[in-house]
């Protein structure tokens, strides 16, 4: 896996297509977020514990705005599984990232992470290896579909009563790119309290996510209080899909609510 | 801890008493919402009502400084229902028997008169914890800073030993260390009577294997606690501070007291990394380093051993912190010559039992937990295994209800309490220069429960004056009824309306912390 991506930036790089390439490396038994901006550091490229959810999954593409934004002129690539490409689309579309400054080198997710996310696509349009995983059942959301509105909404509410508000879900989101943060404005929720204003704290977020959310989980792993962030999103984009029919990642379009 | 912090995740019952563990160790309270989920029964026993509670199978507000006789009234009801476990007494145990005869003191509905707590509650928390198959105990400084602040703990540990809920996976005691390192900073004995892995300093075997390690000749009498240091400055036993990493201007009880102190020494010196009202009286202040600015190890609450790497150059002026000890004692005449955290390192472990296995090499990846006595010692997950403890037999102690030192009075008829916010850690040096966390909360609040509020027609943005014996203060009331009639609680993170203006220096007797959490306060509403 990493072989093939090493060979992918090599060419990248000396060809002068890109001038750096965002992935992931190994430091003294610690994977994270790298620059590579020569072919001679790429023996410490590596994917990480690619099979599974984790410690070495990051929301490149935050990091890629931040560096789009001090070398606009330059074009980057960048490592992306299928969630992180729906990412760089959605991103496109709200004009955070511009596409000709872009190159993705894409990974597809073995079948058991696939499931692991129950990811409606866990590949790129282009990996640098065939092997595909299959699309997966929304089963975590249609379990919580079959309850009883009132056990459905009491769910909820003690999953939110755990939240300690460290701003994790908000911090690691590749699509949490707004200077202020409606979630961190006491006009609107009250700052200070734990847990935060329920449910209005995590279902403001939940309404930002229209449009936006690309459904790559990192919530869900950032969270310290196991709150299943990533269902409650995919619910929201599931009603959007069905009354507007848009997915946030899957189309070059703009989000119907943009106009709004 | 005498478990490990993933350790709670398997727990089939969890008592949780003085510790508001969302706030203040929320990674620690994952585990409480897991084991929760597991179907694991939660305890909490706090005088507020805190975000765990909510989730929890009994919730009870004790009202402040009742705690031994709220465990008392526990054991109580364990012994009257047959739910000790008598072969683990008589095998790993001894002194129980006076214990039974002070319990016999403590019925529910006597206890119930003194805590607040009702008779069925007691009830309900002895049978959860006494009968669940394995059971753990998670307190915090709600325990400790009480003048009965050893009582207390010592109160949790005859609980845990009466019911054998110590010495197997999955049971045990665990106080929740704040700092990442306070743990740490005791191993190595940052204490007054011991030296590196609590090997006291009055045993003569100790002190000539010190000695040896060091050249030196080196004192066997027990050293002097922060507020022992404060009186001595005042009475002029003590003539200079050096002052580390600590903000006694803002965390140490009555400041005007402290004040009054720093000035009167003839030196201070303040090593910090931040100018904290603390060094705004020093006479000298060395910049150490942060975190991220040095190696070295921190030692966290489960006794685990972590590498720290540096990330970037010390910033300005500032050295490493061991470099400018090392200078300083150099130029007293005692010269240290470390060239490095791992030369340290070596040390600590050839003179400490406890971290006698542990090396650089060895703390790559997940660390070490002590005691890890030799190289081959894959370290130890929890203490007291089988019942075996560090004297040999676990000793109980018959413990008698105390109040407080100081109680409400017609002048001063409102209790106070002190403690965190979510956003703050201790005295902000660090969180409020954060633009996040102090967004978040920026200022002190003063939480009173509505009834009390209403008596003095206090509105929540309302300023009101607070006063003790010690001080007054102004400070913003909130209206809440987390917190119960009669007790009023404020964070003391905020040296602009401080709290420990106010609080108590009475100690315990023992290990003389000061009772940071109870004293007599008086409210009025700022006209």
């Amino acid at each position: 896996m990493s072989e093939n991506i090493k060979t992918k930036v090599a060419e990248l790089l000396s060809s002068g297509q890109i001038k750096g390439f965002l992935g992931l490396r190994s430091n003294e038994g610690h994977i994270g977020p790298y620059l590579f901006t020569n072919e001679a550091e790429l023996d410490s490229l590596v994917v990480g514990d690619w099979k599974n959810r984790g410690d070495s999954r990051y929301p490149l593409n935050k990091c890629l705005i931040n560096i789009a934004c001090k070398y606009p002129e330059d074009t980057f690539g960048v490592l992306v599984r299928g969630c992180d490409e729906r990412g760089l689309k959605a991103l496109y579309t709200w004009n955070q990232l511009n596409p000709n400054k872009v190159v993705a080198v894409g990974i597809a997710c073995p079948q058991e992470l696939a499931d692991a996310c129950e990811c409606l696509k866990p590949y790129p349009d282009e990996c640098v290896d065939d092997e595909k995983a299959k699309a997966c059942e929304q089963k975590a959301v249609s379990s919580i579909d079959a309850l009883a509105i009132a056990d459905r909404f009491a769910l909820w509410i003690r999953e939110f009563t755990k939240c300690v508000k460290c701003y994790g879900c908000r911090d690691v989101c590749p699509m949490c790119f707004c200077k202020e943060c409606s979630v961190g404005s006491d006009d609107l929720i009250h700052t200070g309290q734990l847990p935060p204003e329920m449910p209005i704290f995590h279902l403001t977020r939940a309404v930002h996510m229209i449009g936006r959310c690309i459904d790559c989980g990192l919530c869900n792993e950032a969270c310290p209080a196991d709150i299943p962030l990533r269902t409650l999103y995919k619910k929201v984009a599931d009603i959007i899909d069905k009354e507007f029919q848009y997915r946030p990642g899957y189309t070059d379009a703009k989000s119907p609510l943009n106009v709004l | 801890m005498t478990n490990s912090i993933d350790e709670l995740e398997n727990t089939d019952c969890i008592f949780v008493i003085g510790s508001n563990t969302t706030s203040s160790h929320p990674i620690i309270a994952t585990r409480i919402f897991r084991a929760k989920q597991k179907g694991a029964k939660i305890i909490v026993a706090d005088p507020r009502k805190i975000q765990l509670g909510m989730l929890a199978d009994v919730e009870v507000q004790q009202n402040l400084g009742t705690d031994v006789a709220l465990l008392n009234g526990i054991m109580h009801v364990i012994m009257d229902r047959g739910w000790h476990k008598q072969e683990f007494i008589d095998a790993h145990t001894e002194g129980f028997d006076a214990v039974k005869e002070v319990l016999k003191n403590y019925p529910p509905d006597k206890v119930s008169e003194i805590t607040g707590v009702s008779a069925d509650d007691i009830v309900k928390i002895a049978e959860y914890y006494a009968t669940s198959e394995a059971s753990s105990i998670v307190y915090c400084m709600g325990i400790t800073q009480h003048t009965t602040g050893v009582d207390n703990v010592k109160s949790l540990a005859n609980l845990a030993m009466m019911t054998g809920q110590i010495g197997r996976e999955n049971t045990g005691v665990n106080p929740l260390r704040g700092q990442n390192n306070v743990q740490g900073a005791c191993d190595m004995g940052g204490l007054p009577g011991v030296y590196t892995g609590y090997q006291a300093v009055t045993v003569p075997e100790v002190q000539k294997k010190f000695e040896a390690a060091w050249g030196a000749s080196l004192s066997n009498k027990v050293g002097l606690t922060i507020p022992e240091m404060m009186s001595g400055v005042m009475s002029g036993s003590v003539k200079a501070l050096y002052i580390l990493g600590e903000n006694p201007m803002v965390s140490d009880p009555d400041t005007h007291h402290v004040e009054k102190a720093l000035k009167a020494a003839e030196l201070v010196i303040v090593q910090d990394i931040f100018r904290t009202p603390t060094a705004e009286l020093a006479h000298v202040v060395l910049p150490g380093v942060s975190f991220a600015e040095k190696d070295g190890t921190f030692s966290n609450t489960e006794r685990r051993v972590l590498k720290v790497r540096q990330a970037v150059a010390p910033m300005g002026d500032a050295r490493h912190d061991w470099e400018i000890i090392q200078d300083i004692s150099t130029r007293f005449g005692y010269a240290m010559h470390y060239d490095s955290p791992e030369a340290i390192m070596k040390e600590i472990s050839s003179v400490t039992p406890s971290y006698g296995g542990i090396t650089y090499a060895r703390l790559e990846g997940d660390g070490l937990q002590w005691p890890c006595p030799n190289a081959e010692h894959s370290g130890t997950k929890f203490l007291h295994k089988g019942g075996a403890f560090t004297r040999g037999k676990g000793m109980f102690f018959p413990i008698e209800y105390k109040a407080p030192a100081e109680v409400v009075d017609e002048e001063y008829p409102l209790w106070l309490t002190t403690g965190r916010v979510f956003a703050h850690y201790h005295t902000g040096t660090m969180t409020r220069r954060a633009e996040a966390l102090n967004c978040e909360i920026p200022e002190a609040i003063l939480e009173v429960n509505p009834a009390d509020a209403g008596k003095l027609g206090i509105r929540t943005g309302d300023w009101v004056y607070l006063t003790t014996r010690r001080g007054k203060i102004a400070v913003k009331a909130q209206l809440t009824d987390w917190i119960k009639e009669s007790i009023v609680f404020m964070p003391f993170h905020f040296v602009e309306a401080n709290a420990n203006v106010l609080t108590n220096t009475a100690l315990d007797p023992i290990c003389k912390i000061p009772e940071l959490k109870v004293c007599a306060v008086k409210l009025e509403k700022v006209q």
